[in-house]
């Protein structure tokens, strides 16, 4: 394929990566006090784990390091514990009336809701930019 | 003949600058697109390549500038923020991504002027 705008594969793997990223932190966000999942058990926070498509090791044994692209290796579940609310009126309290609930802090999904969205945006100016310069080009020679 | 036109070394000059300013929106995209990658190390123009660059553009060497390869690597010298061992720090990158653009731009500039000085030659006609 004519690649005009330059870098156009690592700008849009990584804007993927964010939206998914972005996508699994409102999960959490709605899913904040589900006390029953389809397993029963309270809903787990999920964490999204990047990784690089090709890694650096040609780098280090002196080649020219490749252009990388960031895409999401896995969708983690958190294993931290949960809180425990004390509502004897829940259905799904247990017999000393205590309720599991989710493991979500949303305070913690909000900044990383913030850092994710910043990071898309930042990719987005990456591409304007390369845009922009592809019109440049585009131009040499005329007037 | 026409060559020769083509070979004085601000035109080349500007070429080789138009080359290693594209290989750089690749190295710095690559950089913004891994700022949330753990173990990612940001990636650069290499030291050599610039200083080659520059010996090259200031002794006016049409060979050497013609030759010349852009290539990347690992800026040894940028520091993890954090504890995972990332080295990008996005403002840093998107200011010389900036940077980089405006550069581009003159450069684009300064070889279309090149072009329009060889056909005001030709045709006497400054449009």
């Amino acid at each position: 394929m004519l690649n005009i705008i330059p870098s156009l594969a690592s700008t849009t793997a990584a804007l993927d990566a964010e939206s998914t990223r972005l996508e699994v932190i409102s999960q959490n966000i709605a899913n904040a006090n589900t006390t029953r999942g389809p397993d029963g058990r309270p809903y787990q926070r999920q964490e999204v784990v990047f990784e690089n498509a090709l890694q650096q090791a040609k780098a280090a044994n002196g080649a020219a390091p490749g252009l990388v692209a960031p895409q999401v290796a896995s969708i983690q579940k958190d294993p931290r514990p949960g809180r425990s609310v004390y509502q004897p009126g829940h259905p799904d309290a247990d017999a000393n009336g205590m309720v599991q609930f989710p493991n979500v802090d949303i305070y913690e999904e909000m900044a990383d809701m913030i850092v994710a969205s910043r990071t898309y945006e930042a990719n987005l100016a990456v591409l304007k930019n390369g845009r922009s310069m592809a019109l440049q080009d585009l131009s040499i020679g005329k007037h | 003949m026409i060559e020769a036109l083509f070979n004085q070394p601000s035109y080349l000059g500007a070429k080789r600058m138009l080359d290693a300013l594209a290989v750089r929106h690749e190295a710095l995209a690559a950089n913004v697109a891994n700022a949330e990658t753990p173990h990612y190390k940001r990636i650069d123009l290499a030291p050599s390549f610039r200083a080659e660059l520059q010996s090259a553009l200031a002794s006016r060497d049409a060979a050497s500038l013609s030759t010349l390869q852009p290539r990347v690597s690992v800026d040894a010298s940028a520091l993890p923020l954090n504890r995972d061992g990332n080295t990008v720090n996005l403002e840093h990158e998107l200011v010389e991504l900036g940077q980089n653009t405006l550069q581009h731009t003159v450069e684009t500039q300064m070889v279309s002027a090149a072009l329009a000085k060889l056909r005001l030659a030709i045709t006497g006609k400054a449009a």
